[in-house]
């Protein structure tokens, strides 16, 4: 069915995902999640969706198409197997998985037992919650680059096709800061940074590697800088992230987190009869 | 506080874990437990003195991260063990702790060597400190498998089939960890948490051959033999993950995990 999918309507177009398509799509796969559920006694193949027998070999498909995505080589202009993330055989598989999640975590919220499902809906829901919206909210993700200068402040941004985007905050380099080892190897990049938002503030701060700083919902990240004049780089390319979707995908990595504590601490609870 | 004095306490908790060890197959818990805890004290007090005179905590050299190793090893060992009373858990712990302690002390250059901004991150040391534990689990539920599989003569036992699977949701629920800490470090210094890098597509692919083993666990019907070699060819998969990419073309020059 992928296959089919891929040569009549070509590779999965992502980016047609944007807020609201991805909302109402992730409205619909929930009520079809439902559906099938309400369905699971009249259609045969809806009540095997719900069993870890369904699960074993979705899995096992979806590890073989993961195997093939990391044997080769991947790119955004590549075909078929060369950009499984637009692969349709790819997508559906892990879409299935999503299905078959779905399934055994209404079921079992509906039989719900404390002690037996509080790690089993942590790991599950919290997967289930992290691979759907981190997905259909992959399209709303903006990263542009900003290269700021000393003495003017910059509110132009570049995204990934080099179009000029214009942003709500204006950012100025103070002074761009490399340190060096006594080897000559880099030890820290950062800019001492002002920035002025639209909403009114304005805010003196250092953006290090590892260390972005986070305003109006755009984490700004140390990219780049002169590599000509090296520690004298008057400029500083600043990298300007927006995920709408964050929180929910946060909620979803945490929740696995403490599933994962959960798996740990408990360890398999399951008892021969 | 320096690394020179390392050595005094180094010893003085590698001798107390060995005890803890030794009391372990003996089943004498009680000794067990404390020699460990107070060897984990020495230990920690070590790490903390370091801390205040570093002025810092000490996460930034590989070497430092090493002593974090050193430390993690026989306190999940204890936990194990109180867990499930696995005989040989501390022995194996305290062996792993060992061989990290002696490359920190015969390899004491590289205490100074320099990191990379890139990787200066409170996030290195969990990440890296809780995968290695992942894979010295899954690995000891590696040799468990061969063993039943090829050297055991009598079939194998519900207990020894228990065993492995205990040690494998241990190393999953590890594994998993530090694929979560790895995917919030990402977000703090790539700018996306998941970005399909070789590494992340390859841990991605470990994560869920071990899922496949553990649902397939549960089948009632399910061959025990098929899941032991399930376990092993996860493993292989492992392998690729933790070093076979560095060698594998379609990762060069892609990935941003390719250590030189």
């Amino acid at each position: 069915m992928g296959l089919m999918l891929q040569l009549s309507v070509g590779p999965v177009v992502w980016d047609a995902f944007r807020w609201p398509v991805n909302g109402v799509v992730l409205a619909g796969f929930l009520a079809m999640i439902a559906i099938v559920f309400l369905l699971r006694e009249r259609v045969y193949g809806f009540l095997f969706i719900g069993t870890n027998k369904a699960a074993i070999p979705a899995l096992v498909y979806a590890v073989g198409l993961t195997i093939i995505m990391g044997l080769t080589r991947q790119t955004e202009k590549g075909w078929w197997l060369n950009n499984m993330l637009s692969f349709w055989p790819f997508v559906l598989i892990y879409v299935y998985i999503a299905v078959i999640l779905g399934q055994i975590i209404i079921r079992r919220t509906l039989h719900f037992q404390w002690k037996r499902d509080i790690p089993f809906l942590l790991n599950h829901l919290g997967l289930f919650i992290a691979m759907t919206t981190a997905t259909l909210g992959n399209a709303d993700v903006q990263r542009l680059k900003m290269m700021t200068a000393k003495g003017e402040p910059e509110w132009r941004a570049l995204d990934s096709q080099s179009m000029i985007v214009e942003m709500p905050i204006a950012i100025e380099l103070k002074k761009f800061i490399m340190e060096t080892y006594d080897d000559g190897s880099p030890k820290r990049f950062a800019s001492d940074i002002q920035i002025l938002t639209q909403s009114g503030k304005n805010i003196e701060t250092t953006v290090d590697v590892n260390k972005p700083v986070e305003v109006d919902g755009w984490k700004i990240y140390q990219y780049g800088y002169d590599t000509q004049m090296g520690a004298k780089s008057s400029v500083s390319i600043l990298e300007l992230v927006s995920d709408p979707w964050l929180p929910l995908v946060y909620t979803g990595i945490y929740m696995m987190l403490a599933g994962a504590v959960c798996m740990f601490v408990f360890g398999n609870r399951r008892k021969r009869v | 506080m320096t690394w020179d004095s390392f050595i005094y306490f180094a010893v003085a908790a590698v001798v107390l874990w060995a005890v803890g060890a030794w009391a372990a197959w003996r089943e004498k818990s009680q000794i067990a437990y404390s020699s460990t805890i107070v060897g984990l004290l020495i230990f920690f007090s070590f790490i903390l003195m370091m801390w205040i005179s570093l002025e810092r905590p000490p996460l930034r050299t590989m070497g430092e991260t090493r002593l974090w190793y050193s430390f993690f090893l026989p306190l999940a060992g204890i936990i194990v063990y109180s867990r499930w009373r696995y005989k040989w858990i501390l022995s194996f712990s305290t062996l792993l702790a060992l061989v990290f302690i002696c490359v920190n002390l015969f390899k004491p250059e590289i205490h100074s060597k320099t990191l990379m901004p890139a990787l200066q991150s409170p996030w290195f040391a969990p990440h890296v400190i809780v995968y290695m534990f992942a894979y010295a689990v899954l690995g000891a539920a590696a040799v468990m498998a061969l063993y039943l599989l090829f050297f055991k003569r009598s079939p194998a036992s519900d207990e020894e089939y228990d065993i492995t699977d205990n040690m494998v949701y241990v190393g999953l629920a590890f594994m998993t960890i530090g694929m979560l800490i790895g995917a919030l470090w990402a977000k703090e210094a790539w700018g996306h948490y998941w970005s399909w890098d070789p590494k992340e597509t390859w841990a991605a692919i470990t994560w869920l051959a071990y899922l496949v083993y553990v649902h397939y666990r549960q089948l009632p019907t399910h061959q025990p033999r098929l899941a032991l070699w399930v376990l092993l060819f996860s493993f292989v998969l492992l392998q690729m993950c933790w070093w076979g990419i560095n060698f594998l073309p379609s990762a060069q020059g892609s990935s941003v995990h390719v250590y030189n």
